[in-house]
């Protein structure tokens, strides 16, 4: 069932580098030189922060788009182009086929991330023409990054199990707009006064992926480090998340009919 | 000529002719734009505005990347001052709003405060001359870093340089001096500054405190300085009072300190702290000895 999966997985890692997207690193490195260069000359005591707080915005941005463009074609191109039929007639399970597809997206997301993160140093290295201890602080950054593309992807793949991509990408921008304003919908039920609809947004505001766990960016380009509970609580709910939408996202390619 | 040669001639041709086009367009898009710019510039300027004006829906808005916008902000308002300062504008209308919204959006954006503070409160043309707006800017700064001490530094400064209230100055330096890694001279710009708004009592103490407190000789000696010359300052003080009794009494000025041991005025001849006599002039001045050790110069 393993050596499937990871089949499966090297596969769609493979076709997502066959389709150029490793061309946004281009992209990521100008953009990282170029605002360092450009911004140590315009503002005023920022370029270090500056550069932190861009690489790290750029990264969550690459990261995010990757994740629900590609993520929302994992299953539906497959279906489109009939290749699922090939893909089903062989010994492979529907549940080993949605695994591996997840796996190989968070698979090239997590190589992109490495490269981009290189790139990162690299500026950074730059700019200060040394690297101190303090300033591995934005790997805990990016490591909550990581977190919130695997939750991300998970989102894309269970929409793409469910509908056509146009309405995924839709769908699951939407849930990750959502997920950085849950606290405050929680609020607005709280300030509202009804009693159900404080319940009906305390219910959203946990059934909903909270993305707002994850942004560590603005304190990480002040050199502050999460504490190690949030690290553990973070991972955790990662894992939870995921263990929720990939299992959601096989009971659905399950039940579905091809003909 | 065979068809398919023919159709592959024609297609060289046509990937010639593109690629020509794409050149000539490039070409022709050069000037163009020279063109369309310099008729732009002839336009009217129109007022700059602020699409946003809250910094906090900015952040809502921000998605998590508030870091960043902050970022951008706070360069615009660095761009925004220096535009307007090197064309001697009187006003700076929107670098309030502009260090607002970035403060807002990473209130721990402790540059934004403290430049920011400087660009709000210098007299127009070279800043927008709004100290009760620099005051607001970083007393929201502490608000948000409670323990940065150099917030509370420009909070005395505004006070003591903008608007001349000595008391709130010297209680600025004074509150900022107690926190956290503060530097010792925080506490000898309260005493400085409360001397100057008249309040020696306070001054008085402040420098004993540092006495107490200080690690380095050179501050302990500092401090035993201006002690001195604040001891001597008060006594300076009441000898000038004593002598214009005197003068009030008889008509005119003592020839000398013993006159006023003969009149009761005095016990004996007055020294200053360091045990130099102090010195009566003709005019009815008291004034330090000329061999004094005083430094009546410390105290502002």
């Amino acid at each position: 069932m393993i050596s499937r999966i990871k089949t499966i997985a090297l596969h769609t890692y493979k076709e997502s580098v066959r389709e150029k997207v490793l061309y946004n690193l281009v992209a990521f490195a100008l953009l990282l030189i170029g605002a360092a260069v450009l911004f140590g000359s315009i503002s005023l005591g920022i370029s270090q922060m500056f550069l932190v707080n861009l690489g790290l915005s750029s990264i969550s941005v690459f990261g995010l788009l990757m994740a629900i463009f590609i993520g929302i074609g994992l299953v539906s191109k497959e279906i489109e182009r009939r290749t699922i039929y090939n893909i089903l007639s062989k010994p492979v399970a529907r549940f080993e086929f949605i695994i591996g597809k997840y796996l190989g997206l968070l698979l090239t997301l997590t190589i992109n991330t490495a490269i981009m993160t290189v790139g990162f140093y690299a500026a950074l290295f730059y700019i200060q023409r040394h690297l101190v201890l303090a300033d591995w602080v934005p790997l805990q950054c990016i490591y909550f990054l990581l977190l919130e593309f695997a939750i991300v992807v998970g989102v894309a793949l269970f929409f793409s199990c469910l509908s056509t991509p146009i309405l995924s990408a839709t769908f699951a921008f939407c849930v990750y707009v959502i997920g950085n304003f849950l606290s405050d919908i929680r609020g607005f039920g709280q300030e509202s006064g009804s009693a159900t609809l404080q319940k009906v947004t305390i219910v959203v505001s946990y059934l909903l992926p909270n993305f707002s766990n994850f942004e560590t960016i603005s304190r990480t380009a002040h050199g502050l480090p999460s504490p190690p509970y949030l690290v553990t609580a973070n991972t955790c709910y990662a894992l939870l998340y995921v263990t929720i939408l990939v299992s959601a996202s096989v009971l659905i390619f399950e039940t579905r009919e091809f003909r | 000529m065979k068809p398919e040669s023919s159709s592959l001639q024609s297609g060289q041709v046509a990937r010639r002719l593109c690629a020509l086009l794409i050149l000539g367009a490039f070409a022709a898009l050069w000037p163009l734009q020279r063109a369309i710019n310099r008729e732009r510039e002839k336009l009217p300027p129109t007022a700059e505005n602020l699409y946003f004006t809250s910094g906090h829906l900015l952040r809502r808005l921000s998605l998590g990347y508030n870091g960043l916008l902050a970022d951008l902000y706070w360069t615009r308002a660095v761009q925004y001052y220096g535009r307007r300062r090197l064309a001697h504008a009187a006003h700076y209308p929107l670098l309030g709003n502009l260090l607002r919204i970035a403060t807002d959006l990473d209130p721990h954006l402790l540059i934004a405060y403290r430049f920011g503070e400087i660009f709000l409160a210098e007299k127009s043309p070279e800043g927008a001359g709004e100290p009760e707006a620099a005051l607001q800017l970083v007393r929201r700064g502490i608000v948000a870093n409670p323990s940065y001490w150099r917030l509370w530094e420009d909070l005395g400064f505004i006070y003591y340089w903008d608007l001349k209230d000595y008391p709130m100055a010297a209680r600025a330096f004074e509150t900022g001096s107690e926190r956290p890694g503060a530097y010792i001279w925080m506490k000898a710009m309260a005493a400085a500054v409360a001397a100057r708004g008249g309040e020696l009592s306070t001054s008085r103490l402040l420098w004993t405190e540092i006495y107490q407190t200080a690690q380095g000789k050179d501050v302990r000696a500092s401090a035993v300085a201006h002690l001195i010359a604040l001891d001597a300052a008060q006594q300076l003080s009441q000898l000038n009072q004593l002598v214009e009794r005197y003068r009030q009494a008889t008509g005119h000025w003592p020839r000398s300190f013993e006159d006023m041991i003969t009149a009761g005025y005095l016990t004996s001849v007055p020294k200053d702290p360091t045990g130099v006599p102090y010195v009566l002039t003709p005019q009815g001045k008291v004034t330090l000895g000329p061999h004094s050790k005083v430094e009546l110069s410390l105290l502002p």
